[in-house]
């Protein structure tokens, strides 16, 4: 289940319309394992670039390549079944309200052909590691902002992702908890997920050692390179 | 994959409320189609066999009574012979009693006859009605009384024929018209739903459903609102059948219609809201599908 690399971005131009590129020749590789960061300023393209890696759009002219495999060339089947080894987490969340936290959660499974009998053990479970295990029947809009973030994580991570895209996660939290979200993913990471962050808040992704991507005039460049300092983690301090 | 999770919250959308209505109106209009077609079909094979079954010979009686008396012999004759064609069950002249009667409208009481140039008449009803009985008196009436004429109601029955069957055929287009409009109705209820749950759809789409669970979704949907709106409209063409038949049962005309259908035809009723749930569920499935095409 290796592919080297996991995602990789040849030449890559992405418009929308008739629009200017909004991302310009990119070339990019990420590696199994790894953790990225991917800052710019609102509306610099990161949203853009991650959708391109979750399939929600196409590159304009160029080559992407996910799981080794040039994505231009799948066929629908191949195409779902790949966007399962995905997991996202969106800025906006996208938890179905009607559903409660852990329908929200079983999701990635039970849209699979699952029963939610059959996984709701570890759904459950899951809901528990990232502290809402007393909020399994709730309907997203009775919980805070915190708790739906959490959800939105645990249905990111419950299917098992290979690559788990995260979009703005610290968006509107305090710096406290904003790291404390990060380190769960680091703890994600250890256990072999391939991650990355987009995130406008550049002082925060500077306080953790990943390499992080820039995106400046539409061009994404490597501002900084992983380091080999072994950094002290708490780790699942969510 | 036919499970009842309510993971696309279709059943709150304002479609759940006024799909079966329509789907019931329609199913309604195509059921009085086909009953209007079914009957239509019956009374046209009613006329066809009763009056099929019945000729009538007239034979031109000449100027003098001793013409007639000549004729009157031949055609006695002619008799012995159509009674010889199996399937014919009966064969007599009409006496002059039975003349006087019809024609005592035009000339009065008592006429006698054998002073006028009246002609013959020959009755003949048969058993069972095939083109080579017809054929076997045309024959003989040619050979024996080449004057004679044989009326078999062809052209009068032919005219309530081809109208009983025009009225069957657009009955039957209703249904297909009516069908159609239900088909139309469907795709648009669908993409309002795609429209409102769009979010969901991609939601969905992008976790890695497959299109056809997707579909699922909506065709299952479908399925359950035609389903409830289409034994509604049956239950009302049903009762509506119901008190025509006691109108007219009470009004006991051999003319009229009668609106008893038998088993099979039941059976064909009973497959219009089954085939209108059938098209509002494959409908709603390639609606949802050719959607999803479009999402990369
Ligand atoms: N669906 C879209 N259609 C047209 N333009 C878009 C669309 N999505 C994003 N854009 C434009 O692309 C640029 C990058 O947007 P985005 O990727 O959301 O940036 P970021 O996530 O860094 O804020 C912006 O100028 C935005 O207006
Ligand atoms: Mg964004």
């Amino acid at each position: 289940m290796d592919f080297k690399p996991l995602v990789r971005f040849q030449d890559v131009h992405l418009r929308y319309g008739n629009g200017p590129d909004v991302l310009h020749q990119v070339n990019l590789t990420l590696e199994p394992g790894s953790f990225h960061f991917m800052v710019g300023p609102s509306g610099a393209g990161k949203s853009s670039l991650l959708r391109l890696m979750y399939l929600a759009h196409r590159p304009t002219t160029g080559r992407l390549s996910l799981f080794g495999r040039d994505v231009s060339q799948l066929d629908r089947k191949e195409t779902s079944m790949l966007r399962r080894r995905i997991g996202i987490i969106f800025q906006d969340f996208r938890l179905l309200d009607h559903l409660s936290a852990l329908e929200n959660v079983a999701l990635p499974l039970t849209i699979t052909g699952m029963p939610l009998e059959k996984v709701r053990r570890n759904v459950s479970e899951l809901l528990a590691w990232v502290g809402l295990a007393d909020n399994l029947d709730s309907k997203p809009p009775t919980l805070s902002g915190g708790q739906q973030q959490r959800v939105a994580i645990a249905r990111a991570v419950i299917g098992r992702p290979s690559l788990l895209l995260a979009d703005e996660p610290t968006g509107n939290l305090d710096d406290k908890i904003a790291e404390r979200l990060l380190f769960l993913f680091e703890e994600l990471n250890k256990r072999g997920t391939t991650i990355v962050v987009a995130s406008h808040n550049e002082a925060l992704v500077n306080r953790f050692n990943h390499p992080v991507f820039k995106i400046i005039n539409g061009e994404v460049r490597l501002i900084r390179s992983a380091q080999t300092i072994e950094q002290n983690t708490e780790s699942g301090a969510a | 994959m036919f499970g009842s999770r309510n993971d696309v919250p279709l059943d709150k959308d304002a479609s759940s409320r006024f799909l079966p209505w329509l789907i019931a109106v329609m199913v309604y209009l195509a059921t009085m189609s086909l009953i209007v077609a079914l009957t239509m079909n019956k009374l046209a094979n009613r006329w066809d066999q009763g009056l099929s079954n019945s000729l009538t010979i007239q034979v031109p009686a000449g100027q003098s009574p001793a013409e007639r008396q000549a004729i009157e012999k031949k055609t006695a004759l002619l008799l012995q012979e159509f009674k010889k064609i199996p399937d014919v069950k009966k064969a007599e002249m009409l006496t002059d009693g039975e003349l006087n009667k019809l024609l005592e409208p035009w000339l009065g009481k008592d006429v006698v006859l054998h002073d006028l140039p009246i002609p013959l008449l020959i009755s003949i009803e048969l058993s069972q009605s095939s083109a080579r009985t017809l054929d076997a008196v045309k024959v003989l009436t040619a050979e024996k009384l080449p004057t004679a004429s044989i009326d078999d109601h062809q052209r009068w029955l032919g005219n309530l024929l081809g109208l009983a069957k025009i009225i069957g055929t657009v009955s039957l287009l209703v249904v297909l018209l009516v069908g159609g409009a239900a088909a139309l109705m469907v795709i648009l209820v669908t993409r309002m739903g795609l429209a409102i749950h769009r979010q969901v759809v991609e939601l969905f789409h992008l976790m890695g459903a497959q299109d056809a669970y997707i579909a699922n979704r909506f065709q299952l949907h479908a399925l359950k609102l035609s389903m409830a709106g289409g034994f509604a409209g049956l239950l009302l063409a049903g009762l509506t059948i119901a008190a025509f038949s006691t109108l007219l049962g009470q009004a006991n005309s051999a003319l009229l219609p009668s609106f008893t259908l038998t088993a099979t035809e039941w059976g064909l009723l009973l497959l219009i809201p089954v085939g209108a749930s059938l098209v509002a569920m494959i409908t709603a499935r390639l609606t949802v599908l050719r959607s999803l095409a479009l999402m990369p």
